[in-house]
Formats: C-alpha cells, structure tokens, sequence
C-alpha cells in the first residue's frame, strides 16, 4: 500500500509521471463513483464555497501571472464559476436512480463517465478550472486539468483549493489532478488516455481533441456578430455592447467583434458609441491598428485581453487613456480584412448595413470566418419577430442572444435565466463538438436505462350495435327511422341478391318509416376501385345519411370503399392502402368516418365477417392489385345478423364460406394477439361450426337452427380476428386465390392443416415478435381447442393429431378436394408462378400475427404440399 | 582533388563552393557536421530518382581534409540574377518561379525526412519561451500532414536557367516531404525577409496557381517564422519574434 502511494508523483512533468498520476486518478474515481448522493452533495457544497472564498485571490494571480484581463472582472467570473454553478445544480440528482417510470417500468441510472481530461485556456483561467472541476465532483468523475504554460500557476492554484476542500469533505485523494508541467506531449498524452475530453480553446484544441479519438465536449472559437436593427434601443444596445466588449478585457469568447448597423440608425449608433467613451479610429490609425492586431493572419499574443488604450500606444496610435474600446468603421467582411476576425480584446469591427437582409449577409459571412457554432446577437424591438426568425434561421450558431450583452448571455442565467450556467460552450458539429449547449452536468453522466418488459395495451371493437337472431332485421332496422330519424338510406349489394328479391324487406321497412332509398347493385365478387367509384358517384349524387350493406364478404367490402370515398372524397386511396406493423403505430392516419353516414351492415352468408370487421379488400382492375384496407374507422356502426338472409346459400357458398369462418376463429386463437376477450369467441364460433357447418351444406334451408348457428359462428369470428388479427393461413390463402382463381374459403381450406402444423412445431425457426407472445405455444393453443371440442388424445401431440383429421373430416363433409392439384390448377404453372406467389404471401398483412414467422421457403413448402398432398415426394421440396 | 582560388563560384560561412571542370564541389567548413553532408548528397541522390531537372550527386569526397560533394555544374543564370537584371518582367519570372515549385510538390519521395518532424525539432533549438513554444507546437500539430516534396530553400538564387531556357534547381540539403503550403510560407519567408512587395507578389501568385486560400498558407507562417529562428541572423530576430507571437483564436 504504502509503496503504491509513493509511485503517485507529486510533480507531473513526464509521461511517465503523468501515466502513474491518471493511474492514480483511475484508482480514485472508482472509489468516488460508489458515493452516495448526500456525500457528493457535501463535497460539491465544500468545494463551491472553497473556489468562492478564493475568488479575490485567484483573480489577481491570473492577472498577475498572464498580464492579461482586468482582477474585478476575474472577480466576477471566479465568484460566477463557484456560485453560480452550485446554485444551478445543488438539487439535481446525479447517483444512481435519477428517474423511475414505473407505470412504463423504466428508471434511468446516472454513473460517471470516468477520468475527464480538461483542457484550460489563458483567457479565462481560474473561473473555467473552477467551473470544470465542481462539475466533475458533483457527477463522481476525475478530472485531469491539462494548463496552458502561460497560465499554469493559477490555474492549478484554482484546482488545488478545489481539491483541497473536496478531500477535506471527503472526496478520494486525486480525485483532481494536473501536469505541472505543461506541453503538447502531455496534453496529447492526456488527451488519448482519458475517457472524455471537456476542452476550452481554440481550433488547434479542436484537432487535438478530436484527432485524440475521445468524444469531446465544447470547444471552438467564437467570432460574435452583432446586428443592430433600427428598431432597436439604441442607448440599450450601445452601452450593452459596451459594458460586454470591456468585460476582463474582452477575452470571453462569445464577446462581440463586430457590430453591424443598419443605415438608418449608423450615424445615431456611432455618436452613442463615441459619447460613451469609444474611440473611433481616424485615417491611417486604422492601419496601424490592423497591423498590431494581426500578425499574417493570426491574433497577436500581444494585445489580447488589453485596454484599448495599451492596443493603440502599440499600434503608435494615441487615444484617451479612458477609452473603453477601439472601433474600426471597415466595410469587408472577408477575411482578409483584420477587423473580421476574433480580437480577444476591446477592438470591434462597425459595419454598415443598406438593409436587415444585407445584415444578415454579413452575420453570416462573419460566422463563417471563425465563429461556427459559437454564438451570435441581435439588438431588436422583440415585437418583430419575422426579422427574428429570419435572424434565427440564418445564423449558423449555437446561441442566439436578443438584447443582450453577448458575453454575459453566451455564458447564462446572467441575463436569461434558462440558459444552463458555464464556461463551456458547445459549439455543435458546425465547430467540431459533440454538443451544442451549454456544456453542464448532463453531459458529464452516462444515463443508464433500465427497460422491464410490458405487454402492449390491447383492445376489443365492435360495432356499436350487432344485432342477431333470425328475422331480426326488420325489428334493428326500426331504429335507423324511430331513433336515429334518417331520411336518406343507400343500399349497397349485388345483382344476384337484388334480382332475387333480397332487398325487398329491407326497401319495405325504409318506405314503411318514410325513409327514402336508392339501391347500388352492381356489385361483381372480388370488387373493384372502379365499382366503387361507381358506386361512390351515385352516392355522391343520391346524398345518404345512412348506407346498408346487403351481401357476402364483397358487397360489404365495397360498401365500405364507398364509404370513405363519399365521406372523404379527397382522400388518396393508396394511402389508406398503407401496410403497417402495429395497427396503432401506423404513419398514415385514417380519417374519421361516420360524419355524412351511418353504416349498417347485413350479412347474406355465414363467411367473412365483415359486418363485424375492420377490414375491406379491393382489386385494382388495371393493375390487377389487390388492396387489402384496415382500419377500425372502416368498422361498421350497426351489424344486423339474421339467418333468414342466408337460409338458400348455394352449397358451393355455404362450404367455402363456413371453412372461412373456421380459418378466421383458429387463427385468431393462435395469434400472437390472442386475448381471453378474442378467444371466447373463436372457440365458440370453432365449435358451430363443428357442429353445424355439415347439417347447413346438407340441408340448407331445411335445418334453420344450422343456419342460424352458423351466422353466428361467423360473426364472431369476425370479432375474434378483427382484435387479434389472422395469420398465414390468410396470407398464403390470399395469394393462392389470385393466382389460381379458386374461392377464398377453399384457398383457405387447403392449406389449413399444413399451416396448423407448422405452426404448431415446438422449435420454431422463427417466432413472432410481439411483447405478449413470450414463447411458442401454438401447439398448447391448437390442444386447447381440441379440448374445448372434447377430442382427447393420449399426449399434446396425439390430441393435435385428432384435431388435424377432424378437420379433414369436416372438409371432406363439405365437399372440399384435398389438393390444389385437385382443383385442375395446371402443374407446370403452378411451378412457374410459385415464387412470386410465395413473395407476395410472405408481403400479406396478415403474415405479422402468426405464432410463427415463416421464412419464404417455409412457406414454399407448404404450398408444394398443398398442392401434391402431404405425402408429396421429398425431391418436390 | 585540387581546387585553387579562381576556381571560386561562391564563398558561405560554412562552405565554399568551387568549379572544377563540369562539377561543382561544395568543400564544407570542418564544423560542419558530417552526418549533414551524408545527407545533402543522400537527398539529392533521392530527389534525383523523381526526374527532376536538378544537378545529379558524383560523389561524396575529401579536398584538403574536409569533407565535400561534386555535383554536375549547371551552365547559366540564376533566377534572382534575372530578376534583378530585369524588374519590369518580375511578374513573368515570379510566375515561373512559382510553376517550378508546383513542380516540385508534385513528386513524392517516400525516402526523404518528413518536414513536420524536422519543424518540431527546430521550434524546440529554439530560445522562445514555454507558452509561445507550446502554442506553436499545438498550431503545428493541427496542421494537415501531406507527402509532397517540399525543397526547403527555394529561393530564386537556386533556380538555374540554362542559355537554352532550360531549368535545373539546387541545393538540397533542407529537402523533405510534407505539406506544400509551409514549404510556401517559407519562400514567402525568405522574400520578407528581404523585400515585403515581392514577398506579397509571390503569395498572390502561389495562391491563385496552386488555388490555396492565403489564409492556409498563412497559417504556417508563425511555425515557418520559429524555425528560422534557430539559425536566423541577429538582425533579422525581431522581424521573425513578432511573427511567431501570436495566439489561437478561441
């Protein structure tokens, strides 16, 4: 123990010496970085008192030693440094927990970033290394300070007395250190091995640090234009100027280096100026100063942080020995001109501007000579604030100060008070920083946060109003004339269904409550944009209060495109079209519906649901595109589910649709957004039609208690998937069917059983990606079905084995064939199309709410297998 | 090797220069250290690899006991005696002067010292204190680092031109590779030092044909400044101090 103590050097003028001192730093932090928020409290409140009792002291020896600047405004910035930054950050929290969501289950954990390096400039000395090295107390970080040789002795003097009074109130030895020694090499050297640079200084710090390869904080020189508009407070702006211009000589870097005046106002602004005490240079004083402020291009080291009146004896210029500040009247703002750039004294640039654009011109240009990112002033009444957003947006600095002493605004909560407080200004990538504010405690902490999992919220919609039992249409419909008063109804359906007297009741009942109506019926399976602009126009023209979708799965879909079409005719249907990951994250947001009509719903076959549902599909008859629509807007307002609408179902319709029906309800039950809300009705819906499906194809309108049941099933299905969506079943069965024509509820038919078991493998290639879906559990969710019917196998798989042939039982009771080859879909075509059919499937909305999210060639092969039959050669695959 | 009196092309502190049929042999002073003429006849001998229209080395030899090295004679003016002679066409001449030395950043020569560390070394022989030094050397450091050949005194007074118009540069002893524009500073150094006209003359020219802001070259002017100061003249110190103290814009 002893022996490490005595490697700690107590002059660090070496690398070697420096290696072991940040060693020793290291050593120090990790102790510092478990204290608690109450000892570094004490320590940060100790210190900040220390560097204040000092602040007379510490001035004079930063005058003394750069013989540059003035001891009462070292003063102020020393007093500022201590007070000012305590006060700012005396109740933050920087230990441990500093933020808890609990709701969201995250918390942010404040911890040190570790061994900061500091670079200190001459200009401002011990005010900075005050300011740095109480910052890093209060967020447990060690801080190497890096001084420049002209103003070493101060500036660890700074940092000793910091140090002292932290160690005294606890803090680890060496939590502060310095080279006392300074030069390039040990800077560098600090630089490369600390964790974080927090650098102050100029351009050739700016390489150091980043060429370093250490992210750095804040630096960057400053070359602070001034525009005085002519609505401004001339008397206001002039002494504000003045007051900053002359503040330690002019040697805060956001201090103003030239002021650009609108013309209107020059010649009022230049006798303030001269009235307070500034010193217009005359004739060839102007040269003479030009060529004492600059040597090649570069600031002499000679002038900076002098009076005005030491500048001009050395420039051979005489001038009262009260003069506050030398003032060139120059007119380019190019570089080559020596009053553009940053002076670091009391020697300012004035400009004459022919308007405010012109002035802007100027700024800009001014910025762009040495001053990006840094900051920028502007004097203006605050009542024009398009001249002010102009200004804002012109400036290419980090802060824009109005009506303000630019040194005292630039630093903050002097002349603003939501400026954070420091000596550290970040200048942004314009200035090669990685910030852009006020550098401060936030950017000496790395935030941890830690994220519990949560599940989603999830919901359950439904129409308004579903309405069901057999011969109940009349009765719901009722409403729409005693409750609601509508005039004006729209039916929508299709050829066959009109042609065949399926209207009639409804059309009855409306003329019955006085209720006019029109009736759209031309309506074709597999709808179209171009039917339903059809559609749209005569609704546009007829002006419904309430529309009335009468059909299966195609009329209601169409009448929901003509829905939106007519209660938002400018909207761009391929927006509405949008795919989306989360229904509720989705870009594009749907427009409300509902304001120009009701929509009700009637069902004339036990299929889609989509009385129920959110959902509406629509092909593109010049592309050939179909467009599948969701969203809960597209809900209808009322559904009204009477059997005796489907009681004469084809047999063909009855067996697809009530297939569907089954697709719908095992999907949604193995979802990976299944709720209890959505599987209630799945496993209801699954069991009619188990039961029923078989007496309704057989026997059709003959068994009505079937019909009925089966309506039922269907409808909630409908509900189950439009909550917990569908699955690859549909995906792969949308895709299927336009390729090869067959019916959606077939399409669906044949592929159900390979989609089952796929999804039902225990060791999924992939599963679906969503918080609630915690591990793969289909196979459990098929089982839970089997059960509810009461097959009862010998294990998991057994039972799942009987529900699969229950299936093919039932689908071979309604007559569906058992392969895609069976249905007469050519072979070589097939083949040909597979791949594109594959994609297209694997693009389909529903793909995202499978239990198992299927690579394309998965998918290939269960359409190989659907096609050739589940004992198809291995070679096909 | 025998060398006499009226053989003499040019005499210099350290060195005296001689013609001895179509060589000329540099015999150096015996303080001049030997490791230096080793390495002006190795520069050259590089240099010459680029082809370069310079004076090729013969060899490295001993007249009288010192150390010297023969290299071809290069019949004709220097560029400065031309000059001089005919300050109407200085604009002419300053832009071949200049069209050379972009010849000669154009080639490299992976062998050569790197001029950045040869500038270290210099501002650190010198007397300036810690702060300027320290400024100095962090300017210096955020320079950008190139590989071009940079002559290291290329001055007109080493430009040769041949009666038949033809060039040949000499004197490369200060040759290294890095970045053009301090290589230009240095020049413009050396005509300052002189004359500030031809000085201003020369940076116009260099900038417009080599499209380099002034500003960058000017840069270097400070860290060129200290380096001269090592081996400046006593009356040249204050020109080139007042140069060297400045201060980073910040």
């Amino acid at each position: 123990m002893e022996k490490r103590e005595n490697a700690i050097p107590t002059i660090v003028d070496s690398p070697e010496a420096l290696a072991a001192k940040m060693a020793a730093m290291r050593e120090a932090q990790k102790e510092f970085a478990a204290y608690t928020q109450e000892q570094v409290d004490k320590i940060f409140r100790a210190a900040a008192m220390a560097a204040n009792h000092s602040r007379i002291p510490l001035a004079k020896m930063a005058v003394e030693e750069t013989g540059m600047g003035i001891v009462e405004d070292k003063v102020i910035k020393n007093h500022y440094a201590a007070e000012y930054i305590y006060n700012a950050y005396r109740n933050e929290k920087t230990c441990g927990v500093i933020e808890e969501n609990k709701a969201y289950g995250t918390k942010v954990i404040a911890e040190p970033l570790g061994l900061i390096a500091a670079v200190i400039p001459t200009t401002n000395p011990t005010s900075t290394a005050i300011f740095k090295t109480l910052i890093s107390l209060k967020t447990r970080n060690a801080i190497i300070i890096s001084p420049h040789p002209r103003a070493k002795k101060s500036t660890i003097e700074a940092a000793k007395i910091v140090l002292e009074a932290a160690v005294k109130a606890g803090a680890p030895e060496n939590i502060i250190g310095w080279i006392d020694v300074p030069s390039l090499e040990l800077t560098n050297d600090v630089m490369k091995n600390a964790d974080v640079i927090l650098a102050t200084g100029g351009p050739g710090m700016v390489k150091a640090a980043y060429s370093s390869g250490k992210p750095a904080l804040g630096v960057g020189a400053g070359n602070t234009p001034v525009i005085i508009d002519d609505s401004a407070d001339i008397k206001m702006a002039v002494s504000s100027i003045i007051h900053s211009k002359t503040f330690d000589n002019g040697m805060i870097c956001a201090s103003e280096q030239s002021v650009t005046v609108l013309k209107g106002i020059y010649n009022e602004v230049k006798k303030e100026f001269a009235d307070r005490g500034c010193y217009f240079l005359q004739g060839d004083e102007l040269d003479k100063v030009r060529k004492t402020i600059l040597v090649n291009g570069a600031l002499n080291a000679k002038i900076v942080g002098q009076s005005a009146y030491t500048i001009a004896k050395l420039a051979g210029v005489t001038v009262p020995e009260t003069t506050k500040i030398l003032i060139g009247e120059v007119e380019s703002v190019d570089i080559s001109e020596e009053f553009a750039h940053e002076k670091l004294s009391p020697v300012l640039a004035m400009y004459k501007a022919e308007d405010f654009e012109d002035a802007l011109v100027k700024a800009e240009r001014l910025v762009a000579d040495g001053g990006y990112g840094h900051t920028s002033s502007l004097y203006i009444n605050t009542a024009e604030t398009e001249k002010m957003a102009k200004h804002a947006a012109a400036m290419k600095t980090c802060r824009i100060v109005i009506n303000t002493p630019s040194s005292h605004g630039g630093i903050g909560d002097l002349y603003n008070f939501n400026v954070a407080p420091s000596l550290t200004l970040g200048c942004g990538s314009w200035g090669g920083n990685s910030v852009s504010q006020n550098v401060g405690i936030k950017h000496l902490l790395n935030y941890k946060t830690v994220a519990e999992r949560r599940e989603n919220m999830l919901w359950f919609r439904t129409p308004e109003k579903v309405y069901f039992k057999r011969g109940c249409m009349p009765v719901a419909l009722d409403e729409l004339g005693t409750v609601m008063g509508k005039k004006k109804a729209f039916i929508v359906t299709d050829t066959f269904l009109y042609k065949n007297g399926y209207t009639k009741p409804i059309e009855e009942k409306l003329d019955a409550m006085g209720i006019q109506h029109t009736c759209f019926y031309n309506v074709a399976p597999d709808p179209t944009l171009g039917c339903a602009k059809e559609g749209t126009a005569a609704m546009n023209a007829f002006q419904p209060d309430c529309i009335i979708a009468l059909g299966g799965g195609s009329a209601m879909d169409a009448a929901k495109i003509m829905w939106v079409m007519y209660e938002h005719p400018d909207v761009n249907f391929y927006d509405l079209a949008m795919d989306f990951m989360d229904i509720r994250k989705r870009i594009y947001t749907f427009p409300k519906m509902g304001e120009k009509a009701y929509f009700v719903a009637i069902p004339t076959s036990a299929g889609t649901g989509s009385e129920v549902t959110p959902f509406a599909i629509i092909t593109d008859e010049n592309s050939g595109v179909k467009y599948p629509l969701a969203d809960y807007e597209l809900m209808p307002n009322m559904a009204i589910v009477d059997a005796d609408n489907m009681m004469n179902a084809p047999k063909g319709l009855t067996s697809a649709s009530g297939i569907d029906v089954l697709t719908h309800a095992f999907e949604a039950y193995v979802s990976i957004m299944a709720t209890d809300y959505t599987d209630g009705m799945a496993l209801k819906a699954i069991k009619n039609v188990f039961h029923y499906l078989p007496a309704a194809y057989e026997k059709g309108a003959a068994d009505p208690i079937a019909r009925e049941k089966m309506a039922d099933a269907a409808c909630m299905a409908g509900m189950a998937f439009a909550n917990a969506f569908l699955g690859i079943n549909h995906s792969l069965a949308h895709k299927l069917g336009a390729f090869h024509h067959l019916p959606h509820g077939v399409a669906n038919a044949l592929v159900l059983t390979e989609v089952m078991r796929f999804n039902a493998a225990h060791v999924p290639t992939k599963m679906g990606t969503f918080s609630q879906y915690q591990y793969p559990h289909a196979l459990e969710r098929y089982v839970e079905i089997a059960h509810y019917m009461g097959i009862v196998g010998k294990d998991d798989q057994d039972t799942f084995e009987k529900l699969i042939q229950k299936v093919e039982e039932l689908k071979a009771t309604i007559g569906i064939k058992k392969t895609i080859k069976d249905y007469g879909v050519d072979e070589k075509y097939f083949l040909d199309t597979l791949d594109d059919m594959v994609e297209q499937a694997f693009d389909d909305q529903c793909t995202g709410a499978n239990p198992r999210y299927p690579l394309m060639k998965e998918m290939k092969e269960i359409y190989l297998k659907a096609y050739y039959g589940a004992d198809v050669n291995n070679d096909k695959l | 090797m025998n060398v006499t009196e009226k053989d003499i092309l040019v005499k210099r502190d350290n060195k005296i220069v001689y013609r001895v049929g179509d060589e000329t042999v540099k015999v150096f002073a015996e303080t001049h250290p030997k490791a230096n003429i080793f390495n002006e006849a190795l520069n050259q001998a590089r240099v010459e690899t680029t082809g370069l229209p310079i004076p090729a080395v013969k060899r490295v030899t001993n007249v009288n006991g010192k150390w010297a090295v023969a290299v071809e004679y290069i019949e004709g003016k220097t560029l400065e005696e031309i000059m001089r002679k005919d300050p109407e066409n200085m604009q002419k001449y300053m832009e071949q002067f200049v069209d050379i030395q972009m010849e000669i950043h154009s080639k490299r020569v992976p062998l050569l010292n790197r001029l950045k560390d040869k500038l270290v070394r210099q501002i650190n022989a010198t007397e300036l204190d810690a702060t300027t030094r320290y400024e100095l050397m962090t300017r210096l450091d955020g320079m950008p680092k190139h590989l071009k050949l940079c002559h290291g005194d290329f001055v007109p007074s080493n430009v040769v031109i041949r009666p038949d118009g033809t060039y040949a540069i000499l004197d490369w002893p200060h040759a290294t590779q890095g970045n053009a524009s301090a290589d230009a500073a240095n020049t413009y150094l050396m005509f300052a030092l002189e004359d500030e006209k031809t000085a201003k003359l020369y940076l116009d020219i260099f900038s417009k044909k080599t499209d380099t802001a002034k500003q960058y070259i000017q840069q270097w002017m400070p860290i060129v400044a200290a380096a001269w100061l090592a081996k400046c003249k006593p009356e040249q110190k204050e020109f080139l101090m007042q140069w060297t103290d400045v201060i980073e814009f910040q």
